[in-house]
């Protein structure tokens, strides 16, 4: 059986005017990647700070690695790290420094510390530039850096808010590698917190979405889409018959004569299509276009929540962006 | 863990934060250098045009010229200055996100707070340095030796600590940069002019005297006073006990506000 690293126990944070966290209950196993997925203000962010105490909750109990988080929060804190949603990396200092700080503040032993440092730029691939200042960093770099100082201390439980917001494509992939690579090569915890469906898909070995400060649900990306029903093909062809022929062979069409489409609801599309031209090509139907659709998250989030994330990645993705360029502005 | 290791790990932690302000003045020493503009105008323009008046004279201690009077002054308002501010650094670090992520590590909260007072007490030193090496170009005579010296470190160590931790006890109260910039600027003159920085507590409006007798400038610029213009050190160890006792109610203010910055 896998062992669990977290365990959230009814977990509710109120503010005097909101309820941020409404009764929260899940479990996060060890070396698994976990993430909240949900749109801002969804109580993501309370809920990972509560778990690394920097939040006390109103009620409900969270235990992580069989410590009780409530009552021995420096143990906790102790193997934790965490790269915060905002830029958390000192600017007037070089990557080296930020990093020898935090090795410090998690009392690492002196002999081993220089070492761990290089260790740990090196794995993150800012080790040529370790003695810059981070104000002269680009975004993804600093991330790189950020997720460098959570990780010299070889947390059990590596906590990200948003990691990727504000970041470029290409910094993104690096970003989304690296933290496979942890879980692969290290077997550690990764709890992150997403408002990108594509992130939480391509990362996630488990979703729990959030909404309105409650878990709406808690599955496998692969489950929740499933849950929402089947893949669609679309087949375009000029011959009228079509339609018919493919009700003959025992599929679910929905077709629309007019521009000579049919779509088909299956269960695993890619391996069908194949299957399905050949058949249609025997029965003598050509095919002019094929394509296929598969549910995303976004209609698995709609279906729980009753709505999209409002705010389209791009908005926040631009907001974050803006907010790291004026803060290298502002400390350069 | 024994106690003793608690209290290890935990003045460990404060210095490390002190490390890391200490670390950042190396990378710009400039800031430093800038900071001595101000009070180099006091004390060429306005010492020197005090130093005219006469009447004036009669209030200072005995054998002591006017610029010898007020550098001590000065020296405690450039160190007030800076660290009166310091809660406008704090506030901008939470809205980045370095202070939820200070918080994070294992470090007790109060002890980033003390490192946090103790860097502010850092740069005053370093502020001090420039300020003193003005004065000695404009060739005042101070009282240079290694008590006034070790005096002088612990004093201006503590005023840096004593007023960074009023801005920071103020900084979960006001939450944003501006405000924390117009608080800054409300209270800095209320306690500059209600001190006996550039002038004697005796030639104060009768009114004015008890605030300058519960202002702690007021004995911190005693001390300094003492230690680098009079060489009368009688009233030191009550200065030196004011401040402290300022200092560590203050500090205890700013550690239980802390936590409300996370939030």
């Amino acid at each position: 059986m896998e062992q669990k690293a977290i365990i959230v126990e009814n977990l509710v944070k109120e503010y005097p005017r909101v309820k941020a966290v409404n009764g929260v209950s899940f479990d996060v196993l060890q070396g698994e990647i976990f993430g909240l997925l949900g749109p801002n203000g969804a109580g993501k962010t309370t809920t990972i700070r509560t778990l690394l105490t920097l939040i006390k909750p109103t009620s409900g109990k969270v235990t992580m690695y069989g410590v009780d988080v409530a009552r021995n929060s420096e143990t906790v804190r102790g193997m934790c790290g965490y790269v915060p949603q905002d830029v958390s990396a000192d600017g007037d200092l070089t990557a080296y420094e930020n990093v020898l700080i935090y090795a410090k503040l998690y009392n690492m032993p002196r002999q081993e510390r220089k070492k761990r440092i290089m260790d740990v730029l090196s794995y993150l691939e800012i080790k040529e530039r370790a003695n810059d200042m981070v104000n002269t960093y680009s975004g993804g770099m600093m991330r790189r850096l950020e997720i460098a100082q959570a990780l010299v201390n070889r947390p059990k439980v590596l906590f990200l808010d948003e990691p990727s917001i504000g970041l470029d494509p290409n910094a993104r992939r690096i970003i989304w590698d690296l933290i496979n690579r942890l879980r692969t090569e290290f077997g550690t915890t990764i709890f992150l917190t997403t408002h990108d469906m594509n992130e939480a898909d391509i990362l996630c070995d488990r979703i729990g979405i959030m909404n309105k400060g409650s878990l709406a649900t808690l599955d496998t990306p692969e489950r929740l889409k499933a849950s929402v029903g089947g893949d669609v093909i679309s087949i375009s062809s000029n011959s009228p018959t079509c339609p018919v022929k493919l009700t003959n062979m025992g599929y679910k069409v929905i077709s629309d004569a007019k521009n000579g489409q049919c779509d088909l609801v299956v269960d695993n599309g890619e391996t069908l299509i194949p299957q399905l031209l050949s058949s249609l090509n025997t029965v003598g139907v050509t095919v002019n276009a094929v394509s296929l659709k598969k549910p995303t998250l976004d209609d698995a989030f709609l279906k729980y929540t009753g709505s999209r994330i409002e705010e389209g990645p791009g908005e926040t993705f631009q907001a974050a962006k803006r907010a790291r360029t004026a803060f290298r502005r502002f400390t350069q | 863990m024994s106690i003793f290791s608690r209290l290890g790990k935990y003045i460990k932690s404060a210095f490390v934060i002190a490390e890391l302000e200490l670390r950042k003045i190396r990378h710009d020493q400039t800031q430093i250098w800038i900071r001595t503009v101000q009070p180099a105008l006091w004390l060429v323009i306005y010492g020197y045009t005090m130093s005219n008046i006469s009447a004036l004279n009669q209030y200072l201690p005995h054998n002591v010229t006017y610029l010898q009077f007020m550098t001590p002054g000065i020296l405690a308002q450039s160190v007030l200055f800076v660290a009166i501010f310091f809660g406008i650094t704090v506030v901008w670090e939470r809205d980045l996100g370095l202070i939820n992520k200070l918080l994070s590590t294992p470090a007790p909260r109060s002890s980033i707070v003390i490192g946090k007072a103790l860097s502010a007490g850092v740069r005053g030193i370093f502020q001090t340095v420039a300020i003193i090496i003005l004065a000695l170009i404009m060739r005042i005579h101070l009282i240079l030796n290694p008590l006034s010296i070790f005096g002088l470190l612990i004093v201006i160590t503590l005023l840096g600590m004593c007023f960074s931790a009023l801005s920071m006890a103020l900084a979960p109260v006001f939450k944003t940069r501006e405000r924390m910039m117009g608080i800054g600027q409300a209270i800095t003159m209320p306690l500059f002019f209600a001190s006996s920085a550039i002038y004697p507590i005796e030639i104060m409006p009768s009114w004015i005297k008890p605030v300058a007798v519960v202002n702690p400038l007021t004995y911190v610029v005693s001390a300094l006073r003492g230690l680098l213009a009079t060489g009368d050190l009688h009233q030191l160890p009550l200065d030196i006990a004011v401040i402290l006792g300022s200092t560590i109610v203050l500090l205890v203010l700013a550690s239980v506000g802390f936590k409300r910055l996370a939030t």
